[in-house]
């Protein structure tokens, strides 16, 4: 329905598309389809009352304790993870292929680790460098040889995707296969959305994503060792824990019961939780703590956190733990090069997503490649997430460059290095100036396997990098977030 | 239940009514002695103090009680753990870290008052006068109260809290009447009936019990009679027979003990101290010797709380 524009200023005055892919506006100026009816919104919103729209959904955040801690300030402060108004919309063909390329990824890891924890047929077929698997940080030999709950590693998976300005496909970035977070927000974000906007959701229908933690508890419910009616619990870090909401928010949304390596406590190779009326069996633990702090016994003697004998309970068979230990050797940005070879290895298949290029510095020619053009690149440690051990060539000091060539030389097999992607941008609200400005994003769909099929919620987390010009997104370096719709219908 | 969650839940009961109760005392001697002599005015801020159970404390920050030293110490210090935003933090804290388990609004109402008591300043509170602080701690603990009666279920859970806000009222005003009848009878000012007549109608009032008191005995105030109210009263929801039944009705829906047993020490400590409350009369405490007596009572009330932790918070390993 037409409307009269609001006298005045628009939210979209001077907007500047950029060189850059930008997902609301075709290189024509005009919005793209799917955008349509949200861009008839915001034209006719008032800068005031969009700054109104956001104050209140800061508040709603602020008031509902949606927060993340940060360390370095030293007093562990809890900060609102920034939300930005403006939706990340997907149209329903993009997402359907997006949606194939990710279950046939996570099935493609699945197998592998199955491999590398059992035959490791991959390595005899010379199709990956045993030396690069075998000397992953996070590859668990204690392992070896255990055959996991109804052969699952990968009970849940964030596959992280960029979607490239130069061609305007989705790239997988990295993928996360050990304690992804995140998807709390994505469910927050959804619910304040629909407070803020809901004559958008009327004009479109957007796909459902509230579901999530139902089909994770139903995931979950299928690895008891004892059938019938399984006691499930979240395993947080506690409290101080940065992700700490989310554990507490899945929890609750599944029903299931929140612990603390303090609640639990092994028997007889059973684990149990400590509760009022003395110890009640747990079948099935959904953790949300790194393999080194899940059992001192095993993993880290000098540790007090963790459950003493809680692998040995594993191993014996009397208790799942999803996302399965040792996972980590699958989402080893090195081995990350190497997995639209793997994808075609077990399953026959060309990768649907396209990985972006990568250097593996362990092999001698990529290393020279990486050294000689250390500042025009990215380069990653590849046991680190959340943007630590990185170097942004384009934007980095000469004294950092430096350092990072050294690092390079002296471990190699340390390092993968990839061309800067030119993240595509959403339109954003700039609060300096109050109107809405191109800012870069990238996706994380949430992708449960059941040892059948992948569910996918539609869409994931948008992450935004709100600072003008930053292509970087985390939450420790000023990113946010935006709601992500998949449109239904054609699209 | 997990015994973690059982202890939080308890602790919140605790802290809550420990913010109340410290906010309650503040509020009402802060504004009858502003009529009152400078040298009781010295005096009865010290009283304060001793309520709190932090005398010592206090004396290693300060030199003195005067209004400004008590309200910052007893409202705001964040190394005095009993202060008000001390308790309302920890209340806080032990909500969140329970927060899968509560109420989506008991969390909120507990994360709003949390924000609401950060934004307030010492300093420009005591300047303000510190009625609306302490207003806002109180009924922000009664709406606590409201929202968990209304949003939990009326389980185990629920009767750890209950049992938590029981035992920690109970104490609280066996300290109060200890302390007052104390300073007020024996202390230099015990001989200035018109004075005393009004620090007793401060005590009744922290309590919410003056009207109550005004509507029993008509009478001026007679200090016998308001240590019976407040001791032996068995519908004064602040009176500490009434919650010495509330903790007692609390401890046996949770050990699920037959009518007339008990399955606990921590039931069988509450249940006798009940009894004693039941069919003593105040003469028969007076006898006795009421600073005894309420002596006796608080240790009591200790030793409760240990058993209850005892009982249902720890794991002794195998």
């Amino acid at each position: 329905m037409e409307t009269q524009q609001v006298a005045g200023t628009s939210l979209l005055d001077d907007y500047e598309p950029g060189s850059f892919y930008d997902e609301m506006f075709a290189a024509s100026g005009n919005p793209r389809p799917h955008y349509g009816p949200f861009y008839d919104e915001l034209v006719h919103m008032a800068p005031s009352e969009f700054e109104e729209s956001r104050r209140l959904a800061d508040l709603a955040f602020l008031l509902q304790g949606i927060t993340f801690t940060v360390y370095n300030d030293g007093l562990g402060t809890e900060r609102l993870f920034p939300f930005d108004l403006v939706p990340r919309i997907i149209p329903r063909a993009e997402w359907d292929r997006v949606e194939r390329g990710l279950s046939q990824r996570v099935i493609a890891l699945n197998l592998f680790l199955q491999d590398i924890y059992g035959k490791q047929q991959i390595l005899k077929d010379r199709r990956i460098p045993r030396s690069l698997v075998l000397s992953c940080r996070h590859f668990r030999r204690e392992m070896i040889g255990f055959t996991v709950p109804r052969g699952i590693y990968t009970h849940v998976a964030g596959i992280d995707l960029v979607r490239d300005s130069s061609t305007g496909e989705f790239l997988v970035l990295e993928d996360n296969v050990r304690t992804p977070s995140g998807v709390s927000y994505v469910l927050e974000n959804r619910l304040v959305m629909t407070r803020m906007f809901p004559r958008a959701f009327q004009r479109q229908e957007v796909l459902p994503i509230d579901h999530y933690p139902a089909e994770l508890c139903q995931v979950l419910r299928t690895l008891s060792p004892r059938g019938g009616d399984p006691v499930i619990v979240t395993l947080t870090p506690g409290v101080h824990n940065s992700a700490y909401f989310e554990h507490s928010f899945l929890a609750q949304q599944m029903g299931v019961e929140l612990v603390e390596s303090r609640d639990l406590v092994v028997e007889n190779e059973i684990v149990y939780m400590k509760t009022i009326r003395g110890l009640t069996r747990v079948d099935v633990i959904y953790r949300r703590v790194d393999d080194e702090f899940l059992d001192p016994v095993v993993f880290r003697p000098d540790s007090l956190l963790g459950v003493p004998g809680l692998v040995g309970a594993y191993r014996a068979g009397n208790v799942a733990i999803a996302n399965a230990i040792g996972n980590g050797v699958a989402d080893d940005k090195a081995v990350y090069a190497y997995l639209p070879e793997i994808i075609r290895y077990y399953l026959g298949e060309d990768p649907i997503l396209r990985n972006v290029d990568t250097y593996v510095c362990s092999r001698p020619a990529d290393l020279a490649y990486v050294l000689d053009r250390t500042g025009e690149l990215v380069v990653k440690a590849v046991g680190e997430s959340g943007g630590y051990g990185m170097l942004m060539g384009p934007w980095a000091t000469k004294a950092a460059i430096e350092e990072f060539r050294m690092r390079l030389r002296a471990d190699p097999r340390n390092y993968i290095a990839q061309p800067v992607v030119r993240l595509s941008r959403v339109p954003s609200y700039d609060p300096a100036s109050g109107r809405i400005a191109g800012r870069h994003v990238d996706l994380r769909p949430y992708c449960l396997f059941d040892g059948d099929r992948v569910v996918i919620i539609p869409g994931g987390l948008t992450r935004v990098a709100l600072k003008p010009e930053s292509m970087v997104v985390n939450s420790s370096q000023g990113g946010g977030s935006k709601d992500t719709w998949v449109l239904r219908g054609a699209g | 239940m997990l015994s973690r969650i059982a202890e939080s839940l308890f602790w919140m009961g605790r802290y809550m009514e420990r913010a109340e109760d410290t906010a309650r005392l503040l509020d009402v001697h802060f504004h009858t002695l502003l009529e009152q002599s400078q040298q009781t005015y010295r005096l009865r801020w010290d009283s304060i103090i001793r309520i709190s159970g932090e005398h010592e404390r206090f004396f290693r920050f300060y030199h003195e009680a005067t209004p400004q030293t008590v309200f910052e110490f007893l409202g705001f210090r964040e190394d005095n753990p009993n202060s008000i935003v001390g308790c309302v933090t920890r209340v806080r804290e032990n909500a969140r870290t329970i927060r899968d388990r509560i109420s989506r609004e008991l969390w909120e109402d507990v994360n709003s008052f949390y924000l609401r008591v950060r934004g307030f300043r010492a300093e420009s509170a005591v300047e303000a006068g510190p009625h609306r602080f302490c207003n806002e701690v109180k009924f922000s603990s009664h709406k606590f109260r409201g929202v968990a009666d209304d949003t939990l279920p009326h389980d185990e859970g629920w009767q750890f809290l209950r049992a938590g806000r029981a035992l920690e009222r109970a104490e609280k005003t066996a300290r109060i009447v200890d302390v007052e009848y104390h300073t007020l009878l024996e202390g230099p000012t015990a001989h200035a009936p018109d004075k005393s007549d009004h620090q007793w109608m401060a005590v009744l009032k922290s309590v919410a019990a003056y009207e109550v008191y005004r509507r029993e005995f008509h009478a001026t105030i007679d200090p016998r009679r308001v240590a019976e109210l407040l001791v032996l009263n068995v519908r004064h929801p602040r009176s500490i027979r009434f919650n010495i039944a509330e903790l007692q009705a609390s401890l046996q829906a949770i050990s699920r003990a037959a009518p007339g047993t008990y399955a606990t020490e921590a039931e069988r400590l509450t249940g006798k101290l009940n009894e004693t409350l039941l069919y003593d009369r105040m003469e028969d405490i007076f006898d006795r010797g009421l600073h005894a007596f309420l002596g006796d009572l608080q240790r009591t009330c200790r030793a409760i709380g240990e058993h209850i932790a005892r009982t249902y918070f720890y794991y002794a390993a195998a």
